[in-house]
C-alpha cells in the first residue's frame, strides 16, 4: 500500500509566455485521496487536466501503475474525471450517462444495466434513472457525474472543483459523501479545490500549490499546524503572520534567524482585567503582553478578537463556550504568548 | 424579471402605433389580394379568391416557386455539410481562428449584395471558369449569403451545450472523437442547427439583389418573378407577395417554437 | 496530441475553398478591376477620377449617404423609444411584439416596395382616399420621390433598430435604477448619468449597422422606382448588369466606394461593441452557471439574428 501508484515526474506546462506548471513532482499511493489546493491560477486544474490527458505536457512524465501515460490519448488512460460543471450529456438520461463509458468499451447491454444499477444505488438515485440531467438538482447532477466516472472502474479518479457550483449546505453533505464512497471503493483520487476547509475535511494528503509549484504537501494536520511559508500560513487559515521586527516586539530576542513568523490565532491566551478570559493560566514559560481590543467578532462557536499589542495587530480566536466572560471592544487585555507556538517561516520559493 | 409595474398608456400607445405602422403594409397587401376592386373606400368593396386561384394556375409562378425551392434547398444543404465540420473544428479546436470568423458575422452589412455581385460577375463572367448566369455561381453566392447565419447558429449551439467540456467528458469515458461527435455533440446541437438552417432558408427565399444581378435573365426565382409581375396585375402580385409572406411567417413560427424548445431543453 | 489534431484541418478545406472562391476572390477582383484599364491591363485611377468629376455620380453618392443617414437616425430614435417601451411589458407580450418586429423585418425588398405602391402609389388606396376626402395635406406627397423613399427605408430600418437595441436595455439592471433612486436621482437623472452612457456604445453601434444596411439596400429602391432614382447601389447595378451600357470598371470603382462606406460603418459598430464589452465585461462576475450562460447566448443569438 505504501508503494507509489500515480507518479508525476517533472511536469512542465507553459501557455504562451506564462509558466503554468513549473517542474512538478508528485507521487500518490494506491487508494489515497490527494487534494491539490491553491488560489485560482495556481496551476492545480491544469495539473489535473494533464493527468487526464486533456492538456498536453511540455515536459515530464506521468506513470500510472506500470504504465507510462504521457503519450496516451485520454480515452486509453483508464482515468475517470468529474468536471466542475459536471458535463453530463443533456441528450442522455441518467442511466444512459452512467452507461456511456461502458458502451464505448463495447460492454453488453446486460452488463451495462447491472453496473448502472449498482452505481445508482451507490449514489442513492435509483428513482431518477430515466430522468434527463437538466431536470436534476445541482447536487444530484454532481452525484450522477461521479457515478458516470466510476462506472468504468478507472484506476484514478480526478475531481475538478466538483463542489464549487453548489450551495454551502449541499457542498458539506456531498463532500462527506464523496469521501465515504472514495474510502469504500479504495479509489485513488486527485481532488482539486480552492477551499481549504474542504481540503482539510476530505483529504489524506494535501498539496498546496502556488504559481505552478507545489509549495508544501502533507497530511491535513501537518499543513494546518506547521505551515512552512507565509503563503501556506495565510492560505491555511487566519494565521497571524509577523515580520521579524513585530515578532521581536512581542517575543523579545532569541527567536531565531527567520525573516517572518506565524502564530496560530487560538494559541494566544487572553487575560481580562484580573481574570482569565480563556482559562489560560499565566506561567513562567509564557510572555505577557499588554494590548487593546480593536473589535470582537462572533463566528458562531468561535469568538475572534482583533487586538492591538505593542503596535502589532493580532487575530485571536477563543472558544465561545458561554462560560467565560468576553472582553469588550476598546477594553484593555493582557495576552499570554507561548514562544513554543511561534512558527518560523521559510522564504517563498525556498 | 419579477412582476413589472403596470404598463403605462404612453408605452401602450407607442407600441400600438409601431405595430400599426409595421403591419399596415402587410394588411393592405393581404386585403388587396382578396379584393375584386379597391379604390376609394377604406375597405375593399367586394372580396374574391380568384387572384389566388389565378396564381396557382400560373405556370410561371409554379415554376418560379419550384426554382426557388430547390435552389435554396441545395444551397442550404451544401452550406450545412461544409459549415458543420468547419465551425465545429474552429470553435472547439482552433479558437484562434475565431477573431477571423467574427468578421464574417457582419459581412452582409460590410459587403452588401450589390458589391458582392459586382465582384462575382467580374470573377466568373470570363476567364477559365465561366459560370456567369448559371446556377453554380448562384449557389456559390448563396453560400456566402447564409454564411454568417450558419456560423452564428452552429457556434452558439456549440457554446450553449459547452461542447468542449462534453467532448472532454466523452473522451475520458473512452469515446473516440468521431464517435463522441456523433453520439454527444450532434444530438445536442441539432435543434440549434435546424434553426439556423431554416433561418438561412428563409433568408435565401427572400433574396433578390444577388439573384437578379447574377442570373436575373436566366433563372427566375420567386422574387425575380414577383418583380416582373409587379407592374402587370396589382392584385395578382399581391396574392403572390402575401403567399410568400405567409410562407416565411410559418417558417419563422417554426423557428420560434424550436428556439424556445431548445432553450428550455438546455437550461438547467 | 498535435498529430491527432491533423485530420481536423480536413474539415476546414471545403469551407476555405468556398470562402476563397466566392467571397475573397470576387472582392479582390473587384478592387483590382476598379484600378485597371478598360482593356484589362495596367494600373489606372481613371475610373475614380471620372466618378469624382461627374456631377451625376457625385449626386448618386450624396443621395445614398443622405438617405442612409436620415433613415438610420429616424430609425434609431423610433427604435430607442420602442425598445424601452417593450421592456416594460410582461415577457409574453414582449415576445409577441418582438416576433412581429422580427417578422416584418423579413418583409423587405420587392414585396415591401409593392405594398407601398398599393398604399401610397399613384393609384394607391390611401392616395385615392385622401384625394376623395379632399385632404390636401398629402397631395404633395409622392412615393416615388425622396420623401417616399425615406419613408420606405425607415420601414425596414425600424425593426432592425428595435431588435438590435432592445437587448442592451436589459443590460441596464433594475437594481441600478433602484440604487440611483435611493441616492436621490430622479428617473431622468438616472437616464442621463447612467442609463444613456451605458446605452451609447450600442446606439452608435446600431447606427453603424443601420447606415451600412441602408447604403447597401438595392431591392427596395429598385423595385419602387426601377433604375430611375439616382442612388449609388442602383447606379452600380445598372453599370454592371444593367440593360443599357455595361461599364464594369466604373461599376467596380463605385462598388469599392460603396464598400468603403459600409466598411467604415461596420468598423464603427465593431469599435462600439468593444467599448460596450468593456462596460459589461468587467461588471459581470465570471459565472459558471449554465443557466446564465444560455440566457446570455440567447440574447446574443437574438442580437445577431437581426
Amino acid at each position: 500500500m505504501n508503494k507509489s501508484y500515480l507518479e508525476l515526474q517533472g511536469i512542465r506546462k507553459k501557455f504562451g509566455d506564462s509558466t503554468v506548471l513549473n517542474d512538478v513532482y508528485l507521487s500518490i499511493r494506491e487508494g489515497e485521496l490527494v487534494t491539490l489546493l491553491g488560489p485560482s491560477g495556481c496551476g492545480k486544474s491544469t495539473l489535473l487536466r494533464c493527468i487526464a490527458g486533456l492538456t498536453e505536457l511540455d515536459g515530464g512524465r506521468i506513470v500510472l501503475g506500470q504504465q507510462d501515460l504521457t503519450n496516451l490519448a485520454p480515452r486509453n488512460r483508464e482515468v475517470g474525471m468529474v468536471f466542475q460543471s459536471y458535463a453530463l450529456f443533456p441528450n442522455l438520461t441518467v442511466s444512459e450517462n452512467i452507461e456511456y463509458g461502458l458502451k464505448m468499451r463495447g460492454a453488453g447491454k446486460k452488463e451495462r444495466a447491472n453496473r448502472s444499477e449498482e452505481l445508482l444505488a451507490l449514489i442513492d438515485l435509483e428513482d431518477k434513472r430515466d430522468v434527463y440531467p437538466q431536470n436534476l438538482s445541482g447536487g444530484q447532477q454532481q452525484r450522477v457525474a461521479l457515478a458516470r466516472a466510476l462506472a468504468v472502474q478507472p484506476k484514478v479518479l480526478l475531481l475538478d472543483e466538483p463542489l464549487s457550483a453548489l450551495d454551502a449546505k449541499i457542498r458539506k453533505n456531498l463532500r462527506t459523501e464523496i469521501r465515504e464512497i472514495q474510502k469504500r471503493l479504495q479509489m485513488t483520487t486527485v481532488f482539486v479545490t480552492h477551499d481549504q476547509e474542504e481540503a482539510l475535511t476530505v483529504s489524506d494528503r494535501i498539496c498546496i500549490m502556488n504559481k505552478g509549484n507545489i509549495v508544501q504537501d502533507g497530511t491535513p494536520e501537518q499543513l494546518y499546524s506547521t505551515p512552512r511559508t507565509e503563503f501556506v500560513a495565510r492560505f491555511m487559515g487566519s494565521y497571524n503572520v509577523l515580520t521579524r521586527a513585530e515578532a521581536n516586539r512581542l517575543f523579545g530576542d532569541g527567536i531565531g534567524t527567520a525573516e517572518s513568523f506565524a502564530l496560530r490565532p487560538e494559541s494566544v491566551g487572553l487575560l481580562g482585567e484580573g481574570m482569565n478570559v480563556g482559562g489560560d493560566v499565566p506561567s513562567a514559560d509564557k510572555r505577557i503582553v499588554e494590548g487593546t481590543v480593536d473589535s470582537v467578532n462572533i463566528l458562531g462557536n468561535v469568538i475572534r478578537y482583533f487586538v492591538d499589542a505593542s503596535g502589532v495587530r493580532l487575530t485571536i480566536d477563543r472558544l465561545n463556550d458561554g462560560r467565560s466572560p468576553t472582553a469588550q471592544a476598546n477594553g484593555k487585555v493582557r495576552l499570554a504568548l507561548d514562544p513554543s507556538q511561534l512558527l518560523r517561516l521559510e522564504k517563498e520559493g525556498a | 424579471m419579477n412582476m413589472k409595474p403596470k404598463v403605462g398608456w404612453t408605452h401602450r400607445s407607442l407600441l400600438f402605433l409601431l405595430m400599426l405602422y409595421l403591419l399596415l403594409p402587410l394588411v393592405a397587401t393581404g386585403l388587396y389580394a382578396l379584393a375584386t376592386n379597391w379604390q376609394t373606400t377604406i375597405l375593399p368593396e367586394s372580396w374574391t379568391l380568384n387572384w389566388f386561384k389565378d396564381m396557382f394556375q400560373d405556370l410561371r409562378f409554379l415554376e418560379a416557386l419550384w426554382t426557388s425551392f430547390y435552389l435554396c434547398l441545395i444551397s442550404v444543404a451544401l452550406s450545412l455539410v461544409i459549415m458543420l465540420p468547419a465551425v465545429f473544428v474552429i470553435t472547439v479546436y482552433l479558437p484562434k481562428l475565431e477573431s477571423f470568423m467574427k468578421g464574417l458575422v457582419v459581412l452582409p452589412y460590410a459587403v452588401p449584395g450589390v458589391v458582392a455581385a459586382v465582384g462575382l460577375i467580374r470573377t466568373y463572367s470570363s476567364g477559365p471558369i465561366d459560370i456567369a448566369g448559371t446556377a453554380y455561381i448562384l449557389i456559390g453566392a448563396y453560400f456566402v449569403v447564409v454564411l454568417p447565419y450558419m456560423y452564428q447558429g452552429i457556434r452558439n449551439s456549440l457554446l450553449t451545450v459547452s461542447a468542449v467540456e462534453l467532448l472532454n467528458a466523452a473522451e475520458m469515458l473512452g469515446a473516440k472523437r468521431a464517435r463522441a461527435f456523433v453520439t454527444i455533440i450532434l444530438p445536442n446541437i441539432w435543434p440549434g442547427v435546424i434553426i439556423s438552417t431554416l433561418l438561412s432558408f428563409s433568408v435565401l427565399f427572400g433574396e433578390f439583389v444577388v439573384t437578379n444581378m447574377l442570373v436575373g435573365g436566366h433563372i427566375h426565382t420567386i422574387q425575380v418573378y414577383l418583380y416582373q409581375r409587379v407592374s402587370e396585375s396589382g392584385h395578382l402580385a399581391s396574392a403572390i407577395a402575401i403567399s410568400y409572406f405567409i410562407f416565411i411567417m410559418i417558417l419563422s413560427t417554426i423557428l420560434m417554437r424550436l428556439g424556445r424548445k431548445m432553450n428550455g431543453g438546455t437550461q438547467g | 496530441m498535435k498529430r491527432r489534431n491533423r485530420w481536423m484541418w480536413l474539415g476546414l478545406v471545403p469551407f476555405a475553398f468556398m470562402v476563397l472562391a466566392f467571397q475573397l476572390a470576387p472582392i479582390l477582383s473587384m478592387v483590382t478591376g476598379s484600378f485597371s484599364k478598360i482593356d484589362g491591363f495596367g494600373f489606372t485611377m481613371d475610373h475614380y477620377v471620372k466618378i469624382f468629376n461627374s456631377a451625376y455620380y457625385l449626386k448618386a453618392i450624396k443621395n445614398s449617404l443622405l438617405i442612409a443617414a436620415y433613415s438610420s437616425i429616424v430609425a434609431i430614435i423610433v427604435g430607442l423609444a420602442c425598445a424601452y417601451s417593450i421592456t416594460r411589458f410582461t415577457p409574453s407580450v414582449r415576445d409577441r411584439l418582438l416576433m412581429i418586429s422580427n417578422m416584418t423585418s423579413n418583409f423587405a425588398g420587392v414585396p415591401l416596395a409593392f405594398a407601398y405602391i398599393i398604399l401610397l402609389g399613384n393609384n394607391g388606396v390611401f392616395t385615392l382616399l385622401f384625394k376623395q376626402w379632399g385632404w390636401n395635406v398629402f397631395s404633395g406627397f409622392d412615393l416615388y420621390s425622396w420623401t417616399g423613399l425615406v419613408l420606405v427605408y425607415v420601414y425596414f430600418q425600424v425593426p432592425l433598430a428595435l431588435l438590435l437595441l432592445y437587448p442592451s436595455f436589459y443590460g441596464i439592471r433594475e437594481q441600478w435604477k433602484e440604487a440611483a433612486a435611493l441616492l436621490g436621482a430622479r428617473p431622468w437623472q438616472f437616464w442621463r448619468t447612467v442609463g444613456l452612457p451605458m446605452l451609447t456604445p450600442s446606439i452608435f453601434g446600431t447606427l453603424g449597422i443601420l447606415f451600412a444596411n441602408a447604403m447597401g439596400a438595392y431591392a427596395t429602391a429598385y423595385a419602387l422606382v426601377g433604375g430611375n432614382f439616382n442612388l449609388l447601389a442602383i447606379r452600380i447595378g445598372s453599370l454592371v448588369a444593367g440593360d443599357v451600357v455595361n461599364q464594369p470598371e466604373v461599376g467596380s470603382a463605385l462598388a469599392v466606394i460603396l464598400a468603403v462606406s459600409t466598411l467604415l460603418a461596420v468598423f464603427l459598430n465593431h469599435q462600439m461593441t468593444k467599448r460596450s464589452q468593456r462596460f459589461t465585461g468587467t461588471y459581470a462576475p465570471k459565472s459558471n452557471s449554465s443557466k446564465e450562460r444560455s440566457l446570455r447566448a440567447r440574447a446574443r443569438a437574438k442580437e445577431e439574428a437581426g
